[in-house]
């Protein structure tokens, strides 16, 4: 079973790789984060660090995001149009089987563009460092400091994240008959999963006057979609990793876990049941 | 177990529901077949009736409205069954970017081939399909006799017990469908059980054991290719140099036995074998 698994999300990684549109967002993105280096010297002072950090990681969550839709949404509808799935689930392959290959090929990619944009964001912030540090000393102020560390345990955060959203994606893809559906819909999970926690700060504010009806719906929201906005503390990790409370990394890790088991499931069981 | 029929349908009906409105279309109606073990079988129709609809119930790739099936036996969701078959779907289309060879050898790991016998297996099932050169070129460009070619390869390359073939000689010229016609033959000399799917009616009368027909959906003939095709008490005879005297002796001379001449006209050579006679063969 697992060596099935492992085969699919091969040849998936692969497909994926030999197609042009993660080659065009990867380079988009390093476009977009190499393209800011310049501006910083509208005189951020040291501030540039800070700066350089918010873009990069920025970039890396909006195109990252939009790959985690779009690219397993594509290769599921490709191999069901195609009618390559046909020949694949005729042979002793599990449906079940076939979307964890999609599930895990996809994901892979996606450590692909995450720990290669976070490369050179790593690079640009450590070239950065020495020359931003000695300004800051020079206004004898805190010098900020990059952790590599930090930078890593990022990386691996956003990886989590997007495995998430790539889950997503192929449940609403089980789910759904056409590739335009499935990526609409999947972008509103993800959007909905961003702001989340706006319903969380709501319901923990002791302040906040809320009917009976509301306050259900706003629990409801929280508990079926696992808040995204949870894992965007870059800027904390890699610059001030004194800040992050020690467990925050692995209770993220963990959580996100958990939320890949379930929605995994939910889309093996819906992928099933589909006609193809 | 090996007496069980290949391939067993009872009373087999599947309703598309299409449209916005939900109509059902009803493509296979209350379908009963059996396929013997070891034989070419032939399932023949027009176009739309439902014959490859029900090859894919019966793989476990669509499911019924009701009825019942075996496949070798089992339960056609059973991976046991489904690792001892090889399929072809009709017009079939393979991942662009991989190379033949790097497919058969996907579909050999898939399929359950033992990881040391990966290599072989993949070299056997593309020597069979006159693909060994060719293997090395991404599917993307290949012709689409080629892509059926690689299409049987990749169902063979396990050493199925049970071949379902759909159309394999769709867009293959009839030299190409020849040397396809071939490899059924091969193939059930090493008793393998064949399910072939054709329109190509002078092939599946030269290859086919068995043949069902179905029409709308339902099953409107099945038998023995001889039995089926025998028109009894009917007899051909070819002659050369027939004159109009020898004529009429011949027909005198079998009338005194009670026996008389239906027709005479010069027999015609097919379309295909002149064609066959002509060109060399494809370029692939
Ligand atoms: N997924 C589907 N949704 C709706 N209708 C379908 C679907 N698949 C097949 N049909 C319909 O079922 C009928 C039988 O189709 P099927 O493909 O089994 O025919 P066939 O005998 O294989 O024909 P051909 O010789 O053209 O391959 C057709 O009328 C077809 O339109
Ligand atoms: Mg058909």
């Amino acid at each position: 079973m697992f060596s099935r698994i492992f085969w699919i999300a091969r040849v998936t990684f692969l497909e994926a790789l030999r197609q042009r549109f993660l080659a065009f967002l990867l380079l988009l993105a390093a476009a977009f984060i190499l393209g800011s280096v310049p501006l910083r010297s509208i005189d951020f002072g040291h501030g540039e660090l800070k700066f350089l950090a918010d873009l990069g990681f920025g970039a890396l969550f909006l195109f990252g995001s939009i790959l985690a839709v779009v690219l397993p949404s594509q290769l599921l509808y490709g191999e069901i149009d195609n009618r390559t799935a046909l020949t694949l689930l005729a042979k002793p392959v599990g449906r079940g089987e076939f979307l964890l290959g999609k599930f895990f090929g996809s994901w892979a990619v996606l450590g692909v563009f995450t720990f290669a944009l976070t490369a050179l964001i790593g690079i640009i912030l450590l070239v950065r460092e020495p020359d931003v540090v000695a300004r800051a000393m020079a206004l004898q102020v805190v010098p900020p400091e990059v952790s590599v560390l930090g930078l890593f345990e990022h990386a691996l955060l956003q990886w989590l994240r997007l495995g998430i959203i790539v889950s997503v994606a192929l449940l609403v893809g089980s789910l759904a008959q056409t590739f335009l559906y499935t990526v609409v819909v999947g972008s509103m999970a993800v959007l909905a999963s961003q702001l989340v926690w706006i319903a969380q700060d709501t319901l923990a504010n002791p302040e906040a006057v809320l009917s009976t009806v509301m306050r259900g719906a706003l629990w409801l929201t929280t508990r079926i979609f696992p808040n995204l906005q949870g894992y965007n503390i870059g800027e904390t990790l890699v610059l001030g990793q004194s800040m992050v409370l020690p467990g925050t990394v692995s209770s993220l890790s963990l959580s996100a876990a958990v939320y890949l088991v379930v929605i995994l499931f939910l889309a093996c069981t819906a992928f099933r049941r589909r006609e193809i | 177990m090996t007496d069980q029929p290949a391939i067993s349908v009872r009373d087999l009906t599947k309703d598309f529901r299409v449209g916005l409105r939900g109509v059902k279309l009803r493509a296979v109606d209350n379908l009963t077949l059996s396929i013997p073990r070891g034989q070419v079988y032939g399932l023949l129709g027009p176009n739309g009736c439902g014959k490859s609809t029900t090859l894919k119930i019966v793989l476990g790739l669509v499911p019924a409205t009701s009825g019942s099936f075996t496949l070798l036996g089992h339960d056609s969701a059973s991976p046991e069954a489904r690792a001892r078959i090889g399929f072809l779907p009709e017009a079939p289309y393979f991942h662009r970017f991989l190379t033949g060879r790097e497919l058969v050898r996907y579909c050999a790991r898939l399929s359950g081939v033992a990881a040391d016998r990966v290599d072989a297996a993949t070299d056997e099932a593309l020597e069979l399909a006159s693909m060994t050169e060719a293997g090395n070129r991404r599917v993307g460009t290949y012709s689409k006799g080629m892509l059926q070619r690689i299409g049987l390869a990749q169902a063979v390359v396990h050493d199925p017990e049970l071949i379902v073939l759909d159309e394999p000689t769709a867009g293959v010229d009839p030299v190409g469908s020849a040397a396809i016609g071939k490899m059924i033959q091969a193939m059930r000399q090493r008793g393998k059980t064949i399910v072939l799917c054709s329109h190509l009616l002078g092939q599946v009368e030269q290859v086919c054991d068995r043949i069902a027909v179905m029409d709308r959906g339902r099953l409107v003939l099945e038998g023995h290719i001889d039995e089926v095709l025998a028109q009894r008490g009917v007899h051909q005879i070819s002659v050369e140099g027939l004159t109009p005297a020898a004529r009429q002796a011949a027909e005198e001379a079998l009338s005194r036995h009670g026996a008389h001449v239906l027709k005479v006209d010069p027999p015609r050579q097919t379309l295909e074998d002149l064609f066959r006679r002509l060109v060399t063969g494809s370029r692939d």
